[in-house]
């Protein structure tokens, strides 16, 4: 599926969100995810279904400093 | 005198600040937490603009690996093994004497974590860690004081500002249960240092902001960047949860948690045990004048062990164990050498 993933087109085998965050190895990190612009809550990324042409964001916390 | 004066009148021509802001800048008091990368930034911007109270905590002392960025630290602190708290303060006094600098070296933990906040108008985040940072939020959000985070890694920050009773929390944003630090440390993965002037001059940007009052204008979302790869991503930051322990059912977790007296220095190679008692370096120094090759200044004490690793002996009863990152190893040395 041809999605936006963190500004780039991507083309991602995924149906649902939690594959976008395991195509990318995200799954368990600390991570707030987005799609077109709305927080999407880690309760429901296995329930998510994607379609062509979402964006969505992965934002990857940083702990360094 | 005329010219010392005129120190802060470029900024005083900036309208949003003019000499109302400057004045509230001079009484400010402002706690930076962690003096590595961004906490030297953010120091120094504070001090610069007038902050009239700093008060900066750091565990840690300077190592040469530190002077690629850490941009207050010269060769000398590096080879005297100075306390970076020490040596900020003693390069921030020379940039404005006119800012009071309470310097800690030690840890910030749920146990003194209420002293270092007393007085405090803005806590700035220079830590390397999460753990921290939860414990900094729950004591901001209970306290009501603004906190402004800031991370950096490899080619990768990030920046958001949490105003209790406006904005949602840390916690709120990214649940401590969302997943695991990853060991994508600037000791593991390394960082660059124009990283860390990005994130913390923004982190700056919001707390002048704060400072002056110009709490309208606060930006309120997170703020991302890839500055390798160039992406740069800004989110809204969301409602504060009804449900959040922290800022909803305020319950504060990391105020009450007990702490473990063993942390790892993630990506260090190190250990830190925290002792009950305060080190007296220089009995200490007689003490284990046989365990190895003993090196001090007058902020800590380091021994070359003859096994191998290396312990550092601070003051305030913290011990790191360098050279491992087994605790039981290094609780194990810690035994042999300084004593349950
Ligand atoms: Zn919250």
């Amino acid at each position: 599926m041809k999605l936006t993933v963190n500004g780039k087109s991507a083309e991602v085998e995924a149906a649902v969100l939690g594959d976008v965050l395991r195509h990318y190895e995200l799954e368990g990190k600390m991570v707030v995810a987005e799609i077109d612009g709305n927080i999407i809550d880690k309760s429901a990324w296995e329930q998510i279904g994607l379609t062509e042409g979402m964006r969505i964001e992965l934002v990857h916390f940083v702990g360094g400093g | 005198m005329r010219d010392e004066h005129h120190r802060f009148s470029r900024q005083q021509l900036f309208a949003p600040i003019g000499e109302g802001g400057q004045i509230k800048l001079s009484e400010a008091s402002v706690l930076i937490v962690g003096m590595g990368a961004l906490g030297t930034v953010l120091a120094n911007h504070m001090v610069r603009a007038g902050v009239g109270n700093l008060r900066i905590v750091d565990r840690d002392f300077v190592e040469w690996s530190n002077l690629q960025r850490q941009m207050l630290y010269d060769e000398e602190d590096a080879r005297h093994s100075l306390p970076k708290a020490i040596a900020a303060k003693h390069k921030l006094e020379r940039i404005y004497s006119g800012c009071r600098i309470d310097a800690h070296v030690s840890d910030v933990t749920p146990g003194n974590i209420g002293e270092l906040m007393d007085g405090v108008t803005l806590v700035l985040d220079g830590t390397d860690n999460f753990q921290t940072r939860y414990l900094l939020n729950d004591a901001c959000f209970q306290k009501g004081i603004p906190f402004v985070y800031g991370g950096a890694v490899s080619s990768r920050g990030m920046s958001a500002p949490f105003l209790p009773g406006d904005t949602c929390c840390l916690r709120c944003l990214l649940p401590e249960s969302a997943g695991d630090g990853d060991g994508q440390t600037c000791d593991m993965i390394g960082v660059i240092s124009p990283i860390i002037d990005i994130v913390a001059s923004f982190q700056v940007v919001e707390g002048l902001k704060i400072l002056v009052g110009d709490l309208e204008r606060v930006r309120r979302s997170l703020l991302s960047w890839e500055i390798w790869d160039y992406h740069t991503y800004e989110m809204k930051l969301p409602a504060p949860r009804p449900e959040c322990p922290s800022c909803g059912r305020r319950e504060f977790p990391a105020l009450q948690e007990g702490g473990s007296d063993v942390a790892m220095m993630c990506g260090r190679d190190t250990v830190q045990i925290q002792g009950k008692r305060p080190l007296d370096l220089e009995l200490w120094k007689l003490k284990l004048q046989d365990a190895g090759e003993v090196s001090a200044n007058p902020y800590l004490l380091r021994v070359q062990l003859i096994e191998g690793e290396r312990l550092v002996l601070f003051p305030d009863g913290r011990v790191l164990v360098q050279g491992t990152e087994d605790p039981i190893r290094a609780k194990t040395l810690y035994a042999r050498y300084i004593g349950m």
